[in-house]
């Protein structure tokens, strides 16, 4: 599992990992209003809460991904993804479960209120969650990195 | 090492908490910090009583939708209501309510009010459109009754059970 460690490798990882992100925040920033109903539609989240965490999360996903890509605070910033990606498939899986007619306002917000593939959309956060987690474990602390050399 | 992670959380946490509401101050599509979005689902107790319900405005200017019980919806059919189905057209294909027209909301919501009158040109503005989709868990039946009231449509109704509750009760449907 040596290539794991590889920093190209790594550095693809947290393109793609970030790159997805700022890809997905976009459509959110420029129409809260639509996230925030999209949100809604999950019937997740107490009323209160819905527009505050339409208008923060946006700019957490922006944010761990900027820093992602640029290589800052890489640690706190996988960690954040790992977190906001189980609190996306934890959502999805019981949107689907519950057989909601949801859009999953992950992507693009033009889809609300519409069937999404919410299963696709499941095993990509999946395989998102594996690559931040392989970037988190592998960006180890610059002290602990010195000592292993 | 564990402070140090920690520090950066707290760092990436604050920096996207400021961003998110100064950003949401300046924006011009800025959203109220705290909404109600019980009142959507909220049926009209007004609607059944034999008096015409006061109709109440929106801030936008328009009137307020009406989500109405089952048994008015019944009767506005029974009445010869207009019924508006706001699901794709594959879905509105599978069955609907008898004689109901589809205006799938996905498309609808992007005209212009202008070619939305156009739509809807054959309706009475001031008389009862019941707009209603899948059943209660689908939001367009909502969606499509503001759009339509925005368009300038005085008399929209909600029917939140959908195709499913009448379907359910056995209600005329149709291919």
């Amino acid at each position: 599992m040596n290539f794991l460690s590889n920093k190209y490798f790594l550095l693809i990882l947290r393109l793609i990992v970030g790159g997805t992100f700022i890809y997905a925040c976009a459509g959110k920033l420029l129409n809260q209003e639509l996230f925030a109903r999209a949100i809604y539609n999950y019937k997740f989240l107490p009323d209160v809460f819905i527009n505050i965490f339409a208008i923060v999360m946006p700019y957490l996903e922006l944010v761990t991904a900027v820093f992602l890509i640029l290589g800052i605070f890489k640690r706190g910033s996988s960690l954040l993804i790992i977190v906001m990606l189980i609190v996306f498939i934890v959502s999805l899986t019981q949107a689907y479960a519950r057989g909601l007619d949801i859009s999953c306002g992950c992507f693009s917000l033009e889809t609300v209120s519409e069937k999404s593939d919410i299963l696709l959309r499941i095993v990509e956060d999946i395989f998102l969650l594996g690559a931040t987690f392989i970037i988190f474990i592998k960006s180890k602390p610059i002290i602990k990195q010195e000592i292993q050399q | 090492m564990k402070r140090s992670l920690l520090k950066e959380i707290i760092i990436i946490v604050s920096v996207s908490v400021f961003l998110g509401f100064t950003m949401n101050i300046i924006s011009p599509n800025k959203i109220p910090l705290i909404q109600d979005y019980s009142s959507r689902h909220q049926i009209d107790s007004a609607s059944s009583d034999k008096q015409k319900p006061v109709r109440q405005f929106t801030k936008e200017g328009f009137v307020k939708p009406v989500n109405v019980k089952i048994q008015d919806v019944k009767k506005m059919f029974d009445e010869g209501a207009v019924f508006i189905d706001g699901r794709p057209p594959e879905e509105f294909a599978t069955g609907h309510i008898k004689g109901a027209i589809n205006i799938p909301y996905k498309e609808f919501k992007d005209k212009t009010v202008e070619q939305k009158l156009e739509i809807l040109k054959a309706y009475d503005k001031e008389k009862p459109i019941v707009s209603y989709c899948g059943g209660t868990e689908c939001e367009i039946s909502i969606d499509n009754a503001y759009e339509m009231a925005k368009a300038g449509y005085n008399e929209l109704k909600i029917y939140l059970g959908g195709y499913k509750e009448w379907n359910e009760l056995g209600y005329p449907t149709e291919k």
